[in-house]
């Protein structure tokens, strides 16, 4: 019998550790308590922003789906309700930011960037929600809200993943 | 102080098409807002008793109805456009606390006694959930 190795390249283990902390900000997250139901300060999007200028959109991506999985299941939510709503705000979100990638990073920053895919991801998660969790035009009454948390938390991510940036320069 | 050092720090990262996101955005926020959280006048109110409609009635008017529900007596001043529950044999009374009601869409609810109503705008109401 043939001995098989899988190579684990220096790529794998660096999405490992950022998906890992990306996990931790996320369950830090769950236990937060939050005055809105729904409004989350997102932090775990912080790592992914920061994968995603540091490396690339590639790592980003993988990063951003392993953490809805693994907190998910840590969580012990996968398949329910919330998990689908997680992973259709990430899955929109990505989509995003695939689709604006080539925006001139000299009249864009990563602020930008930080912005449109939280409004992204309210958007997926308002899809979902419409779509099949709640299926009544009342939740709309809700949008103005998540439109403007998306805004501020998305700002304030943004800040804190630039600072992470200048501490840790692109090599 | 430092936070307001840090803010005008972070201004010097935002670039020109930053902004052009940023008021975007607000635009969105504003006009989400005038058109999302501008309920219309309410037009007619239906009075549901153990989730079945027990009667729809016009708000224009200055009456008060008496529903006997699971608990017992429950009344309802309807009062020229709004609404209230003016009493109800629950314990917590939270129906009665919540006091007028005049918006489309807008419910008042008492579990204990079973009762709840229910402002209809004048054009058709949404259904409700259904799975």
């Amino acid at each position: 019998m043939t001995l098989s190795t899988i190579n684990i390249s220096d790529r794998d283990h660096q999405i490992a550790k950022l998906s890992a902390i990306a996990v931790a900000l996320s369950l830090i997250e769950f236990f937060f308590p939050s005055p809105i139901p729904g409004v989350k300060p997102g932090i775990a999007n912080i790592i992914i922003l920061y994968t995603i200028f540091k490396f690339d959109l590639r790592m980003g991506i993988w990063v951003s789906i392993i953490r809805v999985f693994v907190t998910s299941i840590i969580l012990g939510s996968f398949l329910s309700p919330t998990f689908f709503l997680s992973l259709s705000g990430a899955l929109f979100s990505l989509l995003s930011l695939i689709i604006f990638k080539n925006l001139s990073p000299k009249y864009f920053s990563l602020i930008s960037f930080s912005l449109i895919a939280s409004l992204a991801h309210i958007v997926g998660q308002f899809v979902i929600v419409r779509l099949w969790i709640i299926p009544h035009n009342g939740i709309f009454y809700l949008l103005p809200i998540f439109i403007l948390s998306a805004f501020i938390f998305g700002l304030v991510n943004a800040l804190v993943t630039n600072r992470l940036l200048q501490l840790n320069p692109k090599k | 102080m430092i936070l307001i050092r840090k803010i005008l720090q972070s201004f010097k990262i935002i670039k020109p098409g930053d902004w052009l996101i940023i008021v975007l955005f607000c635009a969105l926020i504003i006009i989400s807002t005038k058109f999302l959280w501008n309920l219309p006048q309410g037009e007619y109110l239906e009075i549901y008793k153990n989730n079945e409609i027990l009667g729809t009635y016009s708000l224009n008017q200055k009456i008060t109805k008496i529903i006997n529900g699971a608990k017992g007596d429950t009344t309802i001043i309807i009062d020229n456009g709004k609404v209230r529950f003016a009493s109800a044999p629950c314990a917590k009374k939270y129906c009665i606390h919540q006091g007028w009601i005049n918006k489309a869409n807008q419910i008042i609810i008492c579990i204990p006694n079973k009762i709840s109503i229910s402002i209809l705008g004048a054009k058709t109401n949404y259904d409700s959930i259904n799975y």
